[in-house]
């Protein structure tokens, strides 16, 4: 059968002309004016004046721009790698079970994915509330003093943490169960034929047969945290914003508080650069390992 | 005459109806920021004005969330010619307006028009909606901070004066005193305060400061002279109510409505819009006997923060407002005014003073009790920068939170601020 590659081509771009017309318009567009915009000194709305570099180099200084990438980096240290490993254990457990009672504990694992954020954010801020908690009344009972948790600059990025990998795990979990379930049963058994305990099953078998998913999970893990903004800003309301700033909280006080377009504009490109950088490290360096293994 | 004649007629004499009662009645778009208990009243009194107009104005009403979305949207809309045509508004957030250029001068014209004078205003409050001699708003009330307390607990331990209200209300001594007697009379926290958050506190704080004659912004500068001293006075003050246990530590807003409605706390320092919530539950016959005054003189001179809801109208760019919608606007405004005794229920006190110096609004309790504080009223400084969930708030509540409740020296916080605030 002959095929016109000309029509083909035709075809091919209108399908995909609308797709490209709204991610152009709603993404590219405002993208390239954020960077045009990191240049100049403009408010929120409205142009300003161009300052060519001065916004950038002003960010040297920024006492809080630096605390915003400490924090942002001790978060996401504390979420990507625990997270991703406490939702292999989990997948581990729950592939272990059968029928019905499986598919009702995933689903319990899975819930706290389909929550909002605001509504995660309710369920914990009451959990750990100081006067009236009821994680408080655990801690009386263990004879701890209590802890203020979201106003403690220790405790607070460490808690929200916890809450992240709580409310995220789910979908990492169902990754997982799905790697896992693509290894052929045979494998395990001709390993059980050859005498072979867990730890050495898991270390030679479903370890290197799941690296592509954990690599994955990973990637996606790590560009999500670094984007962290929701749960930050939520639990430090009316607390120690300052003192828990984290990047993209830092580009939000910046644009839509105190009113400086070009500044917050200049944080949100230097956030973006060092996403990019991030993940294409992170995908070398998984890459390289995988080679190792072979 | 044949049926599809009769039709026309009468499709076209409908239609001219319409046209004609369209065009009859204004709508008036009217966003606001008051949910909660108050924003339950504030429904009320648009659906009365409704009633009262009907045919003529109509105001379509959309409560927004309070605070920084509330502000963002309004900017944001404004400059593309979507924003309302009245709104509320905080005083203290019409500096960063004007500057921002999305609000409408009210001008002397409009102000008789409406059958209002600045004279039906207090001065302060008049002055906390001008900016370099130019109205921007009209206010519709003013909401302070005042003390709550719980008159069974106070009686018990012997601090509640004949007239039914605290003793100990003069200095800071006494007051002190007042606290640790009900705290020896078995009461966990004497006074519950919202210590958990550093933006509520600022009221606290403000009015603290403004005792001793103190300002947060000299000009341009924060915390000019000896106001830095006067601030460190008023957070040990606080700092060692805590520390002695005469404070609840930690204690976020809802927190501290719950610990003073159990009965854990014998006193509260919160906005007047938790009267609402009290007569309620009292109501329901679910509170003890309770009332409200203005908070405790503990420095030098009576002071109180308070802020105002007032009414502004946005400049739209592009979609200049109609002259006859901006009359609508105006009758809006005005009535609301002048019907604002209905508000007072909310806990605010009203600003338009025919309002306040009616006998029907003296015999509202406890309103009528604190409404005397309206003599010592602070606004917040007039600063692009301040006003609610502003950077200044920002900056004051993530050290006030720490120092509050002891684990940060009143020095060093004060010391951090005056940095904070001055480099922004």
């Amino acid at each position: 059968m002959l095929r016109n590659s000309r029509t083909e081509r035709l075809v091919a771009l209108v399908l995909v002309a609308p797709f490209l017309a709204i991610y152009l318009l709603a993404f590219v567009y405002p993208t390239v004016q954020m960077f045009r915009i990191s240049f100049t000194d403009a408010p929120l709305i409205g142009a300003g004046q161009w300052v060519g570099l001065d916004n950038y180099l002003r960010l040297d200084n920024d006492p809080m721009f630096r605390r915003a990438v400490w924090n942002t980096a001790y978060f996401v240290l504390m979420t990507v790698v625990p997270g991703t490993f406490i939702a292999l254990l989990i997948a581990l457990g729950v592939s272990r079970l059968k029928g019905r009672f499986q598919s009702i504990v995933l689903a319990l694992f899975f819930l706290p994915y389909i929550l909002p954020v605001s509504v995660v954010y309710l369920i914990w801020d009451w959990t750990l509330n100081f006067q009236f908690g009821i994680a408080m009344h655990v801690l009386d009972w263990l004879g701890i003093p209590r802890v203020p948790v979201f106003k403690s600059r220790v405790w607070f990025l460490p808690a929200v943490a916890g809450v992240t990998i709580w409310w995220t795990a789910g979908f990492s979990i169902l990754l997982f169960l799905a790697g896992l379930r693509s290894i052929p049963a045979e494998i395990y058994e001709a390993a059980a034929l050859d005498n072979s305990t867990r730890w050495t099953t898991f270390r030679r078998i479903t370890w290197p047969l799941l690296w592509p998913i954990t690599s994955l999970v990973f990637t996606i893990q790590l560009i999500l945290q670094l984007k962290i903004f929701d749960q930050v800003y939520l639990f430090s309301i009316g607390g120690r914003p300052n003192d828990n700033m984290v990047l993209v909280y830092y580009v939000f006080q910046k644009a839509f508080q105190q009113n400086q377009g070009g500044r917050a504009a200049a944080v949100a490109v230097t956030l973006f650069v060092l996403v990019v950088v991030v993940s294409v490290l992170q995908f070398q360096l998984l890459r390289f390992a995988e080679r190792q293994r072979r | 005459m044949n049926f599809r004649r009769m039709m026309a007629i009468a499709v076209v004499a409908a239609g001219g109806f319409w046209a004609v009662a369209a065009q009859a009645e204004e709508t008036v778009a009217w966003w606001d920021l008051l949910g909660g208990g108050d924003g339950v009243r504030m429904k009320q009194m648009i659906s009365d004005f409704n009633a009262a107009h009907a045919g003529k104005i109509k105001i379509d009403a959309t409560t927004l969330e309070w605070g920084t979305p509330f502000y963002a949207k309004v900017q944001t809309s404004a400059a593309v010619g979507e924003a309302p045509d009245v709104m509320t508004y905080h005083a203290s957030r019409i500096p960063l307006a004007v500057s921002q250029d999305i609000l409408q001068e009210i001008t002397a014209d409009d102000m008789s028009k409406m059958g209002l004078s600045a004279s039906d205003f207090a001065q302060t409050t008049m002055g906390a909606v001008t900016v370099d001699g130019k109205q921007y708003a009209v206010p519709l009330d003013t909401h302070p901070i005042v003390l709550y307390y719980n008159r069974v607990l106070l009686k018990k331990a012997g601090v509640l004066g004949d007239d039914g209200r605290p003793l100990g209300m003069k200095n800071k001594e006494e007051f002190t005193a007042t606290l640790q007697k009900l705290k020896d009379a078995g009461v966990e926290f004497p006074l519950g305060s919202v210590t958990a958050d550093g933006n509520f506190m600022y009221r606290t704080i403000y009015s603290l400061v403004c005792q001793q004659g103190g300002e947060l912004l000299t000009g341009n500068e924060f915390l000019a002279g000896d106001n830095g001293k006067k601030l460190a006075n008023a957070l040990t003050v606080l700092q060692g109510w805590t520390k002695a246990g005469l404070q609840s530590t930690y204690t976020d807003y809802p927190a501290t409505v719950a610990l003073f409605t159990s009965g854990k706390a014998a006193m509260m320092i919160n906005g007047v819009w938790e009267v609402p919530t009290m007569t309620d539950l009292a109501k329901q016959g679910k509170l003890f006997d309770w009332g409200a005054v203005e908070i405790p003189v503990i420095f030098d001179k009576p002071c109180t923060y308070a802020d105002s809801h007032s009414f502004a109208i946005p400049k739209n760019k592009g979609k200049e407002i109609s002259p006859d919608k901006r009359a609508a606007v105006l009758e809006v405004i005005s009535w609301m005014d002048k019907h604002s005794l209905f508000w007072a229920t909310a806990g605010h006190i009203p600003a338009y003073k025919p309002v306040t110096e009616s006998a029907e609004y003296k015999a509202m309790q406890p309103n009528a009790t604190y409404s005397t504080l309206t003599a010592n009223m602070i606004f917040d400084p007039k600063s692009p920068k301040a006003g609610v969930a502003g950077p200044i708030f920002d900056i004051m509540s993530n050290y006030f939170v720490p120092t509050l409740n002891g684990e940060m020296d009143p020095g060093e916080a004060v010391k951090s601020i005056k940095e904070e605030l001055n480099s922004m």
